[in-house]
């Protein structure tokens, strides 16, 4: 995982989306002991300090008792040092080793040896023996976009969320139950009046006080900029009310007017708040997958959904950009008949992959050989350069993204010019599901 | 008057089909609480317990209103583009109502026989002088129920729906001069003296600083034959949420349209709220639709018929395509809010000599019957509630009826509780009927376990409720495409839940009605189709065929309608 010089915007939005993969394996991982080495090294630093320090290290743990936690931790380090005997200097990112046996799920040991260069600088030194990958300064590296914050407020309840890149999280939410004018009183209307202006007034001064708690960290606005969203005029309210913080106040940089609150009001507010954000990650997701949808609604052909279609469009050289989700979870399968020597790509879903029946040869009955098999996503990734594609990675955050994975099963793309496809697959969609029409 | 004369005065009434006036006048005799014996105008073929309509319903009603089906689930649910199309639509939408059995209207029916003994003897108990005083004096005057009409007023912000709603007030008497006349003098002092007649109904602080409505607003005033309750929409965009609550209660709406130069064009344009606003309320089963002409007295305006004519001549095409029968269902009006002319009485013939025809209220009073069975399973959808000394429920009662103490359930937490007490607006009742804006005081339940969109209903028939359904969906106005993984927010009576497309099933030919084979990838703008939705919470709901009310729905996203649609079949 190297970088090249000229890296395109598309090219470096796969980086991150392998770092992220690879994170989420270490992640996963668990070893036996404290045996597993997390190493960074900050740009501009030496690899004969750092060779140093691990062989230091090294010494330390030779007098660990039990030995087969000495054994792996020293296995470690060696390993760790054989590595680094492969860098002659620091790279201009910084480097990042990870060395360790850990344990799969049938129970098997298995030697994991890890190092690359981070897509930009990274700022942390760090050396670590733990039963476990210390990732987390990886995860800051991706996640050092802006972030803003998000409060969406109406009259029956707060929503209190964060846009970051391409994720979108809500923090925390609360219903309230405001009183509703009713022309009911007669002598109390005016008390009625009295105290639903007070539940308005506690109403918003705790929606002011959860934001001070959610946005506020270390005496700091944690977000780059603050978004208030709501019907009526709560927002407004809020925005100009003493109980809300002035530090927050001063990182207002949107009210918007949405008329729900909740999650829908949530995607509505970044919606009306894409100017303000135009280079936020989840907004060019949005519109990218707004022009795909465009293209079909127009009926302009230039585009492709489902594997077979996408991958024959991109043989053709057709695709301009090749979106795909994230968590795709198509298997990309080469097998071999060993009696015709003849090769055999497969796509298959996990159910599919259930099935034996792909991984024989249908006429004669012989047992097909696997040569291959790894995550179509990884595959593409790795490849989508020979097709003269970009590829955007995306995730079903957005309403778009949420369509454009239930909806056309996660990949497609868009088309350099109109292409036929024979087989429009419609029996795809879930199978298993029938519906008798005449029901209706 | 013994417990058998209500029975044989009925069959009689049967026998000689008395008019209506004769009918109440007996009533009043019977002492019988009239609920169940408002006369339907439309005959309810299916169910002979009901008294057959009047003379007064066929002079009025016509022929051809009684062949309308009587849940009105012939409801054309159309398109606000592409004539054409949506009149296909229509068409297609009334084809699937007629397929549905006649006697589809099949509520659960319930033992009704049942119904009328036990409140008969009510009505005996109540001739026996009762220990508690208030309540004797209360029920030994029996007077006849009116018959109650829900108008909501609709319409595109500062088109002056809140004004006409304060106005009619007024003049009907239902505030009283001295109140007027201190907002009046408030609004004054706030230099917005335009304002005042709104305050009526816009009670809360920030609605009078603004002069915006925010919440439905709610009163009632009577006349000589009917009991109307007005719920005032907001106008503004960012509340149609509200406004889609207030319409689902109404059996009448009246379209308010600024005849001010610039108003109206705002208003009636692309995103303004007279458009969404009629075709809303179609969504909601209103039949017939008011539209109200108003500020003819405007300096732009002044009582001009050509600029009158303009505006009707604009809107009336929209109107047709949402499937107002414009001879029936429409009618048109110049008013002015501000000084109340055309409202009570007819304007002037030297302000306006080219229309004479009736004025609001003498209007709505003369409108025919509307058909109301008060058979069938009690449901009430919640529309607010509040603590008073018990936990107090407020909604329009949309079927059956019910009595005081009565033992009902709450869904869909099936919370079962007893009525406590029972106003009709504001006056306390010992029952109610279906098309009243009741309040409700309940025991066996605290205020905090129920929210606005619950049901209260019987306990033999419960609603369904369910979180997974199909429905046909026309989808009105999206500009890229819907497909599975879609959500919007989903209006169903008084409820807003988010749903999220499942799956499209198939599509519905909007010309004739076939529903293609294949199953769509994805819908666009002006396509009908069959999808299945899922709630994110569990709602109360019911088959469009069953019980049209609680069958309708309205998609909307990002402040726009995207979507109407009816429940078919609930799956879980």
């Amino acid at each position: 995982m190297t970088t090249n010089g000229e890296e395109t915007t598309s090219d470096r939005n796969v980086e991150i989306w392998k770092i992220k993969k690879l994170i989420k394996s270490l992640e996963m991982a668990r070893g036996n002991g404290t045996s597993m080495i997390s190493l960074i090294i900050p740009p501009k630093d030496q690899i004969s300090r750092v060779s140093k320090m691990l062989a230091d290290e090294y010494g330390t743990a030779s007098n660990i008792k039990s030995r087969v936690n000495r054994l792996s931790v020293l296995g470690a380090i060696t390993s760790v040092q054989q590595r680094l005997k492969l860098y002659t200097k620091v790279p201009p990112n910084g480097l990042v080793v990870y060395c360790g046996t850990i344990v799969t799920e049938e129970g098997k040991e298995k030697k994991v040896n890890i190092d690359f260069e981070p897509f930009k600088p990274i700022n942390t030194s760090l050396y670590l023996c733990d039963n476990k990958f210390h990732t987390e300064a990886l995860t800051a590296l991706l996640a050092d976009d802006n972030k803003f914050g998000f409060i969406v407020m109406d009259g029956n309840g707060a929503l209190f969320g964060t846009l970051q890149g391409n994720t979108r999280e809500v923090l925390h939410k609360f219903t309230v139950d405001l009183p509703k004018k009713h022309g009911r009183g007669g002598q109390s209307a005016l008390r009625f009046a009295r105290l639903r202006m007070e539940k308005r007034h506690n109403y918003v001064r705790k929606v002011a006080e959860v934001a001070t708690q959610l946005f506020i960290t270390n005496d700091k606005p944690n977000a780059a900029g603050l978004i208030l969203a709501g019907s009526a005029d709560f927002k407004t309210e809020l925005s100009q009310s003493d109980m809300f913080d002035p530090r927050l106040q001063a990182k207002i940089i949107k009210l918007v007017d949405v008329s729900y609150g909740g999650e829908n009001g949530f995607n509505q507010a970044i919606e009306l708040a894409a100017e303000s954000l135009q280079n936020v990650k989840f907004i060019q997701e949005k519109k990218l997958i707004g022009r795909y949808f465009d293209e079909i609604s127009q009926d302009t052909g230039k585009y492709c959904f489902g594997v077979e279609d996408t991958l024959k469009a991109l043989e053709l050289g057709s695709v301009e950009t090749l979106i795909c989700w994230e968590n795709l979870d198509i298997q990309r399968y080469v097998l071999k008949n060993h009696t015709t020597a003849e090769e055999k790509i497969l796509h298959l879903t996990p159910e599919q992959e259930k099935d034996k029946s792909h991984f024989t040869e249908k006429d004669t009955g012989v047992e097909l050989e696997l040569v291959e098999c790894q995550p179509l996503l990884e595959w593409l990734a790795n490849n989508y350069k020979i097709f003269g594609a970009t590829l955007e990675i995306i995730t079903d955050k957005s309403q778009e993204g949420s369509q454009f994975v239930r909806g056309f099963g996660g990949i497609g793309g868009l088309l350099r010019y109109k292409v036929d496809f024979q087989s429009m697959q419609c029996d795809d969609l879930d199978p298993n599901e029938l519906y008798d029409i005449d029901d209706y | 008057m013994s417990n058998n004369a209500a029975p044989d005065s009925w069959e009689e009434d049967e026998l000689t089909d008395s008019s209506a006036a004769d009918l109440q006048q007996k009533l009043i005799k019977l002492n019988v609480n009239a609920v169940e014996f408002i006369p339907s105008f439309t005959s309810f073929s299916s169910k002979s317990d009901d008294v057959d309509g009047g003379p007064e319903d066929e002079t009025t009603g016509g022929g051809d209103k009684k062949t309308t089906n009587v849940d009105g689930i012939g409801d054309p649910l159309a398109g606000d583009t592409g004539g054409g199309a949506s009149a296909a639509v229509l068409d297609s939408w009334e084809d699937g109502a007629s397929s549905t059995p006649e006697d589809g209207t099949a509520k659960p029916i319930i033992e009704i026989d049942n119904d009328i003994d036990i409140d008969i003897d009510v009505d005996c108990d109540e001739e026996k002088p009762k220990p508690i005083a208030k309540k004797a004096i209360e029920e030994s005057e029996p007077k006849p129920k009116k018959e109650h009409i829900n108008i909501v007023i609709i319409g595109h912000v500062d088109a002056g729906k809140s004004t006409i709603g304060g106005q009619i007030m007024a003049l009907t008497g239902m505030v009283d001069k001295r109140t007027l006349d201190k907002y009046e003098k408030e609004a004054k002092e706030r230099s917005r003296e335009s304002w005042y007649l709104s305050w009526a109904l816009d009670t809360n602080q920030e609605e009078r600083e603004k002069g915006k409505t925010v919440e439905v607003g709610r009163a009632y005033f009577e006349t000589e034959r009917k009991h109307f309750t007005i719920l005032d929409a907001p106008g503004h965009k960012s509340f149609v949420p509200n406004m889609i609550g207030g319409t689902a209660q109404a059996d009448l709406a009246v379209l308010v349209i600024s005849a001010r130069k610039g108003e109206f064009e705002t208003g009636f344009d692309r995103g303004g709220q007279t458009r969404e606003h009629a075709m809303l309320a179609k969504t909601a089963g209103v039949k017939h639709m008011l539209v109200l002409i108003n500020k003819m007295d405007d300096s732009t305006v002044l009582w001009s018929k050509a600029r009158y004519e303009e505006c009707r001549d604009k809107i009336l095409p929209y109107l047709k395509k949402l499937g107002f029968n414009v001879a029936k269902d429409l009618t048109f009006m110049p008013v002015s809010g501000q000084t109340g002319l055309g409202l009570k009485d007819q304007v002037e013939e030297s302000i306006c000599p080219w229309y004479r025809g009736p004025a609001f209220i003498p209007f709505i009073d003369n409108l025919p019957l509307l058909n109301r069975s008060s058979d069938g399973p009690f449901i009430m959808p919640v529309v607010e509630k509040y603590k008073d000394m018990g936990t107090v429920l407020m909604g329009k009662v949309e079927s059956g009826e019910a009595r005081k103490t009565q033992t009902l359930v709450l869904m869909p937490n099936r919370t079962t509780v007893i009525v406590d007490q029972l106003w009709s607006d504001d006056e306390e009742v010992t029952s109610v009927g279906p098309g009243e804006n009741i309040k409700v005081k309940l025991k066996g339940v605290e205020e905090e376990d129920v929210s606005p969109g619950f049901i209260l209903c019987d306990p033999i028939n419960p609603v369904k409720t369910c979180r997974i359904f199909d429905g046909q969906v026309v989808i009105l106005e999206h500009k890229s495409i819907i497909c599975a993984g879609y959500s919007a927010v989903m209006h169903i009576h008084c409820v807003a839940e988010v749903v999220e497309v499942k799956a499209l099933i198939c599509l519905v030919d909007r010309k004739t009605g076939l529903k293609s084979n294949m199953r769509p990838r994805f819908v666009k703008q002006d396509q009908v189709v069959i999808m299945r939705l899922e709630c994110s919470g569990v709602v109360c709901l019911e088959e469009f065929k069953l019980f049209p009310q609680m069958g309708r729905f309205t998609l909307r996203d990002e402040g726009k309608t995207i979507a109407i649609g009816k429940v078919l079949k609930i799956i879980e």
